[in-house]
């Protein structure tokens, strides 16, 4: 089972401190608990989840990102990690592919609105 | 389920849930936006009342008429999401606030895809990536809940919740799984 050796290996190099020497993934700071905790409240769970299974939900979003990562550099303009990618990587799943194009859609009109209100500041 | 957050145009900026209370709402600012969008359109609508308009003018109304069209059931489901709002208790109004604005340190989810590609990525990146990120934590959070009332347990989640809900969602193909190599010919 290779592979599965190789997450904990992988896991060492993301560690910020230097603690986690001989188990990589307990060992590593936790990136998400505030932010998570509070996800956690809104999408429906207790006002103050339990510690575990906040660890949980974070193990799996960094196994979640750090995959899209992957195959995101291994389709389109290799070893880099572009939008189209993601949006391709995406496609099958409706609800994550609404929200991409909604956040993009989004930021776009707001780039716009914040660079015409500059530019209208600007000339006054 | 319909996602209350792709209605707003508003709702694309993620604030830290450090829960600061602070509502800088930029909901006006929509409305207004809308309806001189649709005046503009009718004008254009005007100046086309010919009996026989060529067809790139026919397309370009169809286009305009699908537009309004859209723009009134977004102003349609806009409406309809105030008047719940509106009723909400405050513990739903704690959640539902809790729900928009929770989202995914930028900095830290940069960091975290920096160090697996080597090079940078664009700020676009790391917005659609916190965006998929929150989808995906819902997906498993709200089929925790279901196994959780299935199971005749009570909230807070626990662990065992968790396993069973990306169990299921793996089996279902809605999460990633790099556990089974695909070999094609063997």
């Amino acid at each position: 089972m290779a592979e599965e050796e190789d997450d904990p290996g992988f896991d060492e190099d993301l560690d910020d401190g230097g603690n986690g020497v001989d188990s990589g993934q307990g060992k590593r700071k936790r990136l998400f608990s505030k932010e998570l905790r509070c996800m956690m409240y809104g999408f429906g769970d207790d006002q103050n989840p339990y510690t575990e299974s906040v660890d949980i939900l974070e193990d799996l979003v960094i196994e979640f990102i750090t995959e899209m990562t992957h195959k995101a550099m291994s389709i389109g303009r290799q070893g880099r990690v572009q939008v189209e990618d993601i949006v391709f990587l995406i496609r099958k799943d409706p609800r994550k592919f609404a929200r991409v194009k909604d956040l993009l859609t989004m930021n776009e009109e707001l780039k716009k609105t914040l660079k015409a209100f500059d530019e209208a500041n600007y000339g006054s | 389920m319909a996602d209350p957050a792709r209605v707003r145009p508003e709702a694309g900026r993620p604030e830290p849930g450090e829960g600061s209370c602070s509502s800088t709402s930029s909901e006006p600012a929509a409305k207004p936006r809308s309806a001189a969008a649709a005046a503009a359109e009718e004008e254009e609508e005007e100046g086309s009342s010919s009996l026989h308009p060529s067809p790139a003018k026919k397309l370009k109304m169809e286009h305009d008429k699908k537009k309004e069209k859209r723009q009134k059931v977004d102003e349609d489901e806009i409406q309809k999401m105030q008047v719940l709002v509106s009723s909400f208790s405050e513990e739903q109004l704690n959640r539902y606030e809790m729900y928009r604005r929770s989202a995914f340190p930028k900095a830290a989810i940069k960091r975290l895809i920096q160090s697996i590609t080597g090079s940078s990525v664009s700020q676009n990146v790391v917005i659609a990536m916190s965006g998929i990120s929150k989808v995906f934590t819902g997906e498993i959070v709200e089929e925790a809940l279901d196994v959780c009332e299935k199971w005749g347990d009570k909230p807070p989640l626990q662990p065992k919740h968790m396993r069973e809900a990306v169990r299921r969602l793996r089996s279902r193909e809605q999460s990633p799984n790099t556990k089974h190599k695909h070999i094609l010919f063997h």
